[in-house]
């Protein structure tokens, strides 16, 4: 049967398991870690002091769908079950490409308009979004998960703000911007060259520097990277060599001090998938390797850019098709692992993830996953309870030595970016997704339901979230009255002065705010974007 | 059977969804399986049709991501232009979609399926069409 196969005995990543762990299993070089508090440098053990004693780890949940007035519903109803922010999800097909709902590329497929999330064509879709909710007291995530989009969508955010007389230096949320999203897991049709991908990511990073102390400017999100197949090593390794990519830009431009985008690159977010103590160890030494690179590589200790936030989302592709309720399970069973290894803030992903997106039900049990653990199990009275660990420590050695050793790799392609021009990152993912699949299908691993323990009686089958189904016809109508409506000239000048501020070498947020303001759309941003830049080239087939 | 030219799979994806994990597994799985695999990747109705057409492919499947309305819109245009040309499809297919595609002949396999099966289909499929 599987579970006396050899490969059991090895983390999924590959590193060989003993029976049983001692003090000699603890490299000496790793000690002086070891013995560190929760909250000291190099923060193997917590980023702060008492951690969930005093600051409970974020709910910080997915939501989005359809209409601006849709997604406005859902996150409201989130906020009042518990949550305790919101991460705005957008439609894949318009925002992901900049594309105004009108497009040839959108109108081939309008019924998938509002799948992913709400459409949003302008500023003035993000107020209905954000309607009724208290922006100066609620965590935020504007969407911008694909880099392209993600000065649209923080100008959005901020211009609503800014509209509500609140003041950038008490807005507090994040950014994302992620490369490992745009450019390796959910590539779009249509995207900037990662280079220029990189200025815009410097320029937010630095915009966020000059106004919005509070705010993540970028996040990066090793969970992408992940759940295309990166195993939990070279999640860590790529991660930290895209972090580095960000710092080498930003010190080349020398437009701030180094300690303070190190500060706005260190919030990134992790996934925890189903092996239980090599998520957790690879939590906590991320930690300790953030602090580290900074310190060797720049020579930065400043503690408020040394200590490494993390954000966590349970493993999407860990959710099975068949048996959906079993996903309960490994939700709270991925959770507490992110839990244990320590966390700012947490996603658990819908139990109907495999069939569609969340449905209002699912997202409820997400929440209810995090406040069972956070008010029922006495996991928050104490900071890094597995520290010391014999077998924790252990692990946690061996996967800092191979993120090591996956970071010069990368460094040998010639960089972040440059492994992902080539498709070598892709290519490493892709041999990880393969081997997994031959194990699943061999059956040398074991997925409850899917390929063991089939017999299923589905009391509770559940049919997948249907979405709404006039997102289309409602974004063209917006859309339309949003052209008739606007001062186009104030438009038409924005917009110009967008393209002229990306041919040079200007931050590119102002001229953006000011293109949002003057009721620019997506798509128009999307054409002046690709219009000074240029696409990119996808290194794969697909 | 090792004489006979490899028969040929066109594979698409009909949604901008540009999550590629599945699609390359299944195109793969086909190779090592002895069939020719051509990647259309994220492309309209008419381009699948004409891709069909041009590289004469013995089998299409189709990479769901979204709604049922974009995926038989992409079957009416593939029953007008290539219609001998039979059609799976792989991907993220709740229940109620798997049902409705197997009225039009569209044998769906949703997240889980195992690869074996998938290739068992494809031969299955290209043998019937060839008959």
């Amino acid at each position: 049967m599987a579970a006396h196969d050899h490969r059991s005995h090895c983390t999924i990543s590959g590193i060989p398991l003993a029976a049983c762990y001692g003090a000699d299993d603890i490299p000496p070089t790793a000690r002086a870690a070891v013995a560190s508090s929760p909250g000291a440098a190099p923060y193997l053990r917590g980023a702060y002091p008492a951690m969930y004693r005093e600051r409970p780890w974020r709910i910080f949940q997915l939501s989005g769908f359809g209409n601006p007035a849709d997604e406005n519903q859902r996150i409201r109803f989130l906020l009042g079950q518990g949550e305790h922010g919101f991460i705005m999800e957008h439609d894949r097909n318009t925002a992901d490409h900049l594309y105004d709902v009108d497009h040839p590329e959108v109108l081939a497929r309008r019924e998938d308009v509002g799948l992913t999330g709400a459409v949003i064509m302008g500023v003035r879709d993000y107020e209905t979004v954000l309607d009724g909710i208290a922006l100066d007291k609620t965590y935020g995530h504007p969407g911008g998960g694909v880099v392209q989009h993600a000065p649209f969508a923080l100008s959005c955010y901020w211009t609503v703000a800014r509209r509500r007389g609140i003041p950038f230096d008490q807005l507090s949320g994040t950014g994302q911007s992620d490369y490992f999203l745009t450019y390796l897991g959910c590539i779009p049709k249509q995207q900037v060259p990662t280079r220029a991908g990189l200025r815009l990511c410097s320029d937010i990073i630095e915009f966020c520097a000059e106004h919005l102390p509070r705010w993540v400017p970028v996040s990066i999100a090793g969970y992408n990277g992940a759940d295309t197949g990166l195993n939990a090593w070279q999640e860590l390794g790529a991660t930290f060599a895209n972090a580095i990519e960000f710092l080498d830009d930003v010190r080349a431009r020398g437009r701030i001090p180094l300690e303070q985008a190190a500060r706005g690159v260190g919030g990134v977010s992790f996934r925890v998938a189903m092996d239980f103590f090599e998520e957790i160890a690879k939590l906590r030494v991320a930690r300790k390797l953030w602090s580290c690179l900074l310190r060797e590589r720049y020579g930065i200790t400043d503690e408020r850019a040394a200590r490494l936030r993390i954000h966590v989302v349970t493993a999407g592709s860990a959710m099975t098709y068949q048996q959906p309720l079993n996903n309960l399970v490994r939700g709270t069973l991925m959770g507490l692992a992110a839990v244990l290894g320590g966390v700012q803030s947490l996603g658990v992903s819908g139990y109907d993830e495999a069939l569609s997106i969340p449905s209002e039900h699912a997202h409820q049990m997400s929440l209810r996953i995090q406040q069972v653990m956070q008010h029922e199990a006495n996991l928050t009275a104490v900071a890094d309870p597995l520290g010391g660990s014999y077998f924790i420590e252990s692990l946690g050695a061996a996967l800092e030595e191979k993120a090591r050793g996956f970071i010069a790799e990368i460094e040998a392609q010639g960089g972040f970016l440059a492994s992902l021009d080539s498709g070598w990152l892709h290519k490493r993912a892709e041999q990880n997704q393969l081997a997994l699949f031959d194990d699943i299908e061999s059956g040398a691993r074991t997925v409850v339901g899917v390929n063991d323990f089939k017999h299923d009686q589905s009391p509770f089958a559940i049919d997948g979230f249907r979405g709404s189904s006039d997102a289309f016809e409602q974004a063209s109508r917006r859309l339309a009255e949003l052209r008739r409506t606007r001062h186009q000239r104030a438009t038409d000048c924005a917009l110009k002065a967008l393209a002229s501020t990306c041919r040079g070498d200007g931050n590119v947020m102002p001229a953006m705010m000011a293109a949002v303001d003057a009721d620019a759309t997506v798509g128009e941003i999307g054409a002046v974007f690709r219009d000074c830049f240029g696409d990119w080239h996808i290194p794969i087939a697909m | 059977m090792s004489n006979a030219p490899s028969p040929r799979v066109l594979l698409a994806k009909t949604g901008l969804d540009g999550h590629w994990r599945g699609v390359t597994l299944v195109a793969q799985a086909l190779r090592d399986a002895g069939f020719e695999v051509v990647l259309a990747g994220m492309a309209r109705a008419e381009q699948i049709a004409r891709m069909a057409a041009d590289e004469d492919v013995a089998l299409i499947g189709l990479n769901i991501g979204g709604h049922i309305e974009v995926v038989e819109r992409i079957l009416d245009a593939l029953a007008a232009e290539v219609p001998d040309i039979p059609v799976f499809a792989g991907g993220i297919i709740p229940p109620w979609m798997v049902e409705r595609l197997a009225t039009r002949g569209v044998e769906a396999y949703p997240p889980g399926s195992s690869l074996a099966d998938i290739v068992t289909a494809a031969t299955r499929l290209t043998a019937t069409a060839a008959a």
